[in-house]
């Protein structure tokens, strides 16, 4: 399938207010974003965080108060939905129930008014590519429901749009075929190479699929790029939290440079990664995940450059290829993963162990 | 957009009358006298006739509300009362038909505005079974209707919908010479017998029938329909006498098929129209002489004692008077 | 993410839309003529003579007749509503709560249908040959000789027995709505059978017990057919004395006024019954109907006494319509009692025009009335156009008044160029469409709750302008609601006649007002047989439309019959 790709999506100050709005906060607020050609960019956030409405404000649903959206550099702010050329994908589907798969996919050919030999052929080939050949006859009603996703998305795909837009495609799915739609999802989408958002608040699916994702909270976008970048170093609390788990130390500046800072933790001072620290005696948050803490014996040597520090084992879950433990340490929870734990041995809960960690793994954050 | 078609369409199909050049008639007759004649006009003429039937309140009263864009061109068939308050609305015409000239002049209206078609009047219809079963003597006397015996027994028109009705109070009022206040006291008496009061003028000569009420006041024509159905009804007058009534025929104003309308009232008047009173058993006397006369109809006409009426008093008064018999004579 | 029901887009996105804003405009041009437009010329007739003036409902409040039929029009009202929805309770109780097999529940529905779709004064000329003087049952069985049905026990029994059907499908419908584990959960705690009833049947089934009230008292108050035969003078009210100022006493002024007298009572229930309908939330059941767990309220000696009330009742309702079919087939019932089929020649010879022309209007009015009302539907629950509500309320005006009323208005508003459309099949369709549409709008909006706005705006997304969303993905699912409303628009145009009266002509004649006209020209027996006809056609309807309704996916609303309730 050729033609339709690469389209550049921008918001600028895109802002939503709902009038009859509870909080009487704005759902959208001041939004601003590029989605490159060819790029799948995801909103992601908690329920209410406004990345629905985003996405309903890029296909047209609903109208920004403020701000533009732009594609290719046309100001489609405007412009009705069915005049912009896009193809959305609903979470529950929106099927057509009175028609068949055929013509559920055909809908938009035949508004085109497109010949019955193009319809014919570009719907079978489109079936085809999602994986149903032969279901052309066949209702709504007498799918599965991975089979209606896969004819939404072929039904938003065979008319070419210059963008593809997902509102939680997945979400109604069961977790085994969730993870298997979205790696077809991702494919199909890599190689028709269409403009996409996508929506969701898994914030696994996200970082599985997206070329960037943009972390939304409370309508505004708390931080873009890729996943790596989110994981490595989340700029604040609340993207932290979000992507993957955390465990956040209190600790205070006492020295700042280019780069780094010394800080005060666990009655030592350990020096740890950071971009703009902040004023010397002010409180941060270190952002350690889980996987970078190791559990050794009491009274063992800890590796070369990691700070040690004594803790007891309060809780333990044996997970197969991982065990979780909650250690305390100075008074706190720490979260901890290890791997391969019948290979490495386990800890009983109450035992005596001293947690390790690398200096680099911690990373700074100005919030408290 | 096929929307848009659909309307378009329906509107064009509900076009106003088609057969402009049909005539449109108001009649207050029942349809099984009316129907046949306007039949026979047709057939001669090759000209349809449009009616409905309405009784002679709702006519005059539809007449006058179209007054400004009126739908029939005749009114034909109805009493003589209801031609004097379509006079005094001022919704018909005159027009003095050259084949009514024979017509005596009582039956005429002075102006010209409406001549009579028919003769018709009122009388007492009872039941047969009903009074042998009482020991009872058929009345012949309108005080012989305030007897005990015919408590809730007796049906007749309301006033406010019915010709027939407006016949009665009439007879009462001229048989009582003209004195109104015991016209009022004689029909407030008479009320406390009244079972109820129909609708239309006939409309109580087949509960009557079936014995529902022993005496039914009402037109000749409707007691004598009920007659020919084959109930067992007597018919009998009272002596004091009751309202001489004219069934008319006028040209409405404004009148959008004024011609046809004229060449139809001129047939009215023709032997051939005036025969088929008799032919068609509608049980009227014809008003042109040397019409053929039913035989039954004249014995009966024979019995009574006609009042003649003023109509033109009719005109100016019927309003009060059906309004002192709303107020006054059926209020409990 | 999608709610439910939630219109998208906002009111001024909905004003820009280049389909929707043209089909709101012709919408609100339809209201505005055919139902704002006539009622204000009523109201001006009557306040207005040159100057404001209430000299004409002066005139009437110190008439004794006009305030004798005021009284007796709001007290017949709580009766009927009263009698109505005890016997409609007793009935609904009977088909879901007792147990009964499914072919006997639906003989009892076939049964209380057919007061429903006859004509409005059938009930009122069989209760005349059964219970008049020398009545056939009244006499002839019961040996009683003079029981007076004119008046207000007459005119009571006869409305009560044509109405009482509204309230057995409303309460039906909510009857089965209650879900017995609540009673279960009552009996497990102890109480007993009468407790149960009292305490937790009954106040569960009290927002239908009202809504009922309230529906059979604006029908009552608008029933101009019946009292207009068993009334007589004795028991004068509202809408029939307006028919007789008009029609009697030529006096259009006296008659506006008592029309307007009539609309404060009935808008008044309207807007109460609106009102308690939105208001009260309905016991809603997760999924399982009543009637599938064993029902345990109701004790055998309650379930023989209902049983005995509605068997009564029905083969009364039965008795009455074998009366009419018997009266159509003999020459003269009670005079001449030999088969004669002569009544059946009249009504397809001469007869043959007015039921042509009933039936070409009621063809015309369906397609017209249906889309009107689906459209209508439509831009209310879908869209949020500005002003949406309002032309809901407006669109329904026509409804909730009675139907002289808005007969009177329309002879009114429609005789004088430039709308002179008195005459003519035009207003006679516009009149049906306008007053019996909202059956159809309601079917639309309860249909369209159940389908997520999310199909439509897949549609958009797909390139589809508003108008081709609603011709290819919206009508085909609503279509049960059209045609909901298509019959019921039909069943109307065969039955109507308070508003219709005013303005049949001579070119247009429709078969009630000749059913009228043969009852007072004492052709009972022609009555009679149009009256059978008519039966015949509208049960044909119903049954088709009900089977129709079967096919279609989405039917979930249940039989046709259903919608004439409300």
């Amino acid at each position: 399938m050729s033609g339709g790709a690469g389209a550049r999506l921008r918001l600028v100050s895109v802002s939503k207010r709902f009038v009859r709005a509870e909080h009487g906060a704005a759902a959208v607020a001041d939004v601003s974003l590029t989605v490159e050609p060819g790029e799948l960019l995801t909103l992601l956030g908690p329920s209410g965080c406004g990345k629905t409405t985003t996405l309903r404000m890029v296909a047209g649903f609903e109208r920004p108060d403020t701000g533009q959206v732009l594609i290719d550099d046309q100001d489609v702010t405007g412009l009705m939905v069915y005049r912009r050329s896009i193809g959305f994908v609903f979470q529950n589907y929106a099927l057509f129930p009175h028609l068949t798969v055929f013509e559920n996919v055909a809908y938009g050919l035949r508004v085109q008014r497109l010949s019955e030999a193009v319809v014919r052929e570009r719907v079978g080939r489109v079936l085809a590519l999602v994986g149903l050949p032969g279901y052309e006859r066949r209702f709504p009603n007498q799918l599965s429901g991975g089979e209606q996703q896969r004819v939404a998305v072929a039904r938003a795909v065979v008319v070419e749009p210059r963008l593809l837009l997902f509102d939680e495609p997945l979400s109604n799915l069961d977790a085994k075929l969730r993870v298997q739609m979205r790696e077809e999802l991702s494919r199909l989408q890599r190689q028709l190479g269409i403009t996409t958002v996508y929506v969701t608040h898994d914030q696994e699916e996200a970082m599985a699929i997206s070329d960037r994702i943009a972390v939304m909270q409370a309508g505004r976008v708390a931080q873009v790029g890729t996943a790596r970048d989110l994981y490595r170093a989340p700029r604040s609390v609340f993207v932290a939290q979000f992507i993957g788990r955390v465990n956040l130390l209190p600790a205070r500046v006492v020295r700042a440079g280019p780069g780094a800072a010394t800080v005060a933790l666990w009655r030592r001072e350990v020096t740890v990664p950071a971009d703009g620290a902040g004023a010397i005696g002010a409180d941060v948050s270190l952002v350690l995940r889980p996987e970078s803490v190791g559990l050794l014996a009491a009274g063992a040597a800890p590796p070369a450059g990691e700070i040690a520090v004594d803790g007891v084992v309060r809780s333990r879950t044996f997970l197969g290829e991982k065990v979780e433990y909650t250690v305390e340490v100075d008074g706190a929870s720490l979260l901890t993963v290890a791997y391969d734990p019948l290979r490495h041995g386990l800890f009983e809960s109450g035992a005596r162990v001293q947690v390790t960690c690398a200096p680099a793994s911690l990373r700074l954050l100005t919030e408290a | 957009m096929s929307t848009i078609l659909l309307l378009v369409a329906s509107l064009l199909l509900a076009a106003p009358a088609w057969g402009a050049d049909a005539l449109n008639v108001y009649t207050a007759w029942p349809e099984s006298l009316s129907q046949p004649i306007f039949k026979a006009y047709s057939a001669q003429t090759g000209v349809p006739i449009n009616f409905i039937r309405l009784s002679t309140g709702e006519l005059v009263a539809r007449a006058t509300a179209e007054k400004n864009n009126p739908r029939a061109d005749v009114i034909w068939g109805a009493p003589g009362d209801g031609f004097a308050a379509a006079k005094a609305a001022g919704i018909i015409e005159p027009y003095r038909p050259p084949t009514a000239e024979k017509v005596p002049a009582e039956l005429k209206d002075p102006e010209g505005y409406y001549t009579a078609v028919s003769r018709n009047t009122l009388l007492f219809m009872s039941n047969a079974k009903l009074l042998k079963e009482k020991g009872l003597k058929p009345p012949t006397s309108w005080n012989d209707l305030l007897d005990p015996a015919y408590k809730g027994q007796i049906q007749t028109a309301d006033a406010r919908t019915s010709g027939t009705a407006l016949t009665r109070i009439l007879s009462i009022y001229y048989a009582f010479g003209r004195d109104e206040e015991k016209a009022m006291e004689y029909q407030k008496k008479l009320h406390q017998n009244v079972q109820v009061y129909t609708k239309s003028g006939g409309g109580c000569t087949i509960p009557t029938a079936m014995g529902q009420a022993m005496v039914c006041i009402a037109h000749m024509p409707d007691a004598m329909e009920a007659k020919k159905k084959g109930y067992d009804m007597l018919t009998t007058f009272p002596r004091e006498g009751v309202a001489a009534v004219i069934e008319g025929v006028a040209l409405v104003k404004g009148a959008k098929n004024r011609d046809a309308a004229i060449r139809f009232i001129d047939w009215t008047f023709t032997k051939t129209m005036q025969d088929l009173l008799d032919k068609n058993e509608v049980y009227m006397l014809p008003t042109l002489p040397g019409g053929s006369i039913n035989p039954a109809v004249q014995a009966l006409m024979k019995e009574a004692k006609l009042l003649p009426v003023d109509l033109d008093w009719v005109g100016k008064n019927r309003k009060r008077l059906v309004d002192r018999w709303v107020n006054e004579v059926i209020k409990e | 993410m999608s709610p439910a029901a939630a219109p998208a887009g906002s009111s001024r996105a909905a004003l820009r839309d280049p389909v929707l804003a043209p089909a709101v405009l012709l919408l609100w041009a339809a209201v505005a003529l055919f139902v704002l437009y006539p009622v204000s010329r009523l109201l001006v007739l009557t306040f207005w003579d040159g100057g404001p003036t209430l000299a004409a409902v002066r005139e009437l409040v110190t008439s004794w007749q006009h305030r004798r039929a005021l009284g007796n029009s709001l007290l017949l009202a709580a009766l009927v509503a009263s009698t109505g929805t005890v016997l409609g309770f007793a009935f609904a109780l009977l088909a879901v709560r007792a147990g009964l097999p499914r072919a006997v529940v639906g003989i009892l529905d076939a049964v209380v249908l057919l007061p429903l779709i006859s004509p409005p004064f059938t009930a009122a000329i069989a209760l005349i040959f059964a219970l008049g003087p020398r009545g056939l049952i009244s006499y002839h069985v019961f040996g009683i000789a003079s029981l007076n049905i004119y008046g207000l026990g007459g005119t009571l029994l006869s409305e009560t027995i044509t109405y009482f059907p509204i309230a057995y499908l409303t309460l039906k419908a909510v009857i089965a709505n209650i879900d017995p584990n609540l009673e279960d959960g009552a009996f497990s705690l102890g109480a007993r059978r009468g407790r149960v009833f009292r305490t937790v049947t009954v106040p569960l089934a009290a927002p239908g017990l009202a809504n009922s009230f309230l529906l059979l008292s604006a029908a009552s108050l608008a029933d101009f057919a019946t009292p207009l035969i068993l009334g007589g003078t004795k028991f004068p009210v509202l809408p029939t004395q307006a028919f007789l100022q008009i029609t009697g006493l030529y006096d259009m002024r006296g008659g506006a006024a008592l029309s307007f007298l009539l609309l404060v009572p009935a808008l008044a229930v309207f807007v109460a019954q609106r009102w308690w309908t939105e208001r009260r939330s309905v016991v809603t059941v997760t999924g399982k109907s009543g009637a599938a767990t064993s029902v345990k309220s109701l004790s055998p000696g309650a379930v023989a006494l209902l049983a005995l009330v509605c068997l009564a009742t029905g083969l009364l309702v039965l008795t009455f319509y074998a009366l009419i079919v018997v009266a159509s087939m003999v020459r003269a019932l009670g005079a001449d009692n030999h088969l004669s089929m002569a009544h059946y020649a009249h009504v397809f010879g001469g007869g043959l025009k007015a039921i042509r022309d009933t039936l070409v209007i009621a063809a015309i009015c369906m397609p017209v009335g249906g889309l009107f009302a689906v459209v209508l539907g439509f831009v209310v629950a879908r869209t949020r156009f500005p002003g949406r509500r309002a032309l809901e309320f407006a669109a329904m005006i026509n409804y909730a008044l009675p139907g002289t009323i808005v007969g009177i208005a329309y002879l009114v508003a429609f005789n004088d160029p430039p709308l002179a459309l008195t005459g003519t099949a035009f207003i006679l369709v516009v009149c049906y469409v306008f007053r019996y549409s909202l059956a159809g709008t309601r079917a639309t909006t309860a249909l369209l709750a159940q389908i997520d706005p999310s199909i439509e705006e897949a549609s958009a997304s797909l390139g589809a302008r508003r108008d081709v969303t609603f011709r290819r993905v919206v009508l085909p699912l609503i279509r049960p609601a059209l045609l909901a409303g298509m019959t019921v628009l039909f069943i109307r145009a065969m039955t109507a006649i308070s508003a219709t009266i005013f303005l049949v002509s001579l070119s247009w004649s429709l078969v009630t007002v000749r059913i009228l006209e043969g009852i007072t020209n004492l052709e009972l027996g022609q009555a009679s047989a149009f009256s059978v006809l008519v039966i015949l056609l509208v049960y044909a309807a119903v049954a088709l439309a009900s089977v129709a309704m079967r096919w279609l996916p989405g039917g979930q609303l249940g039989r046709a019959g259903s919608l004439l309730g409300g």
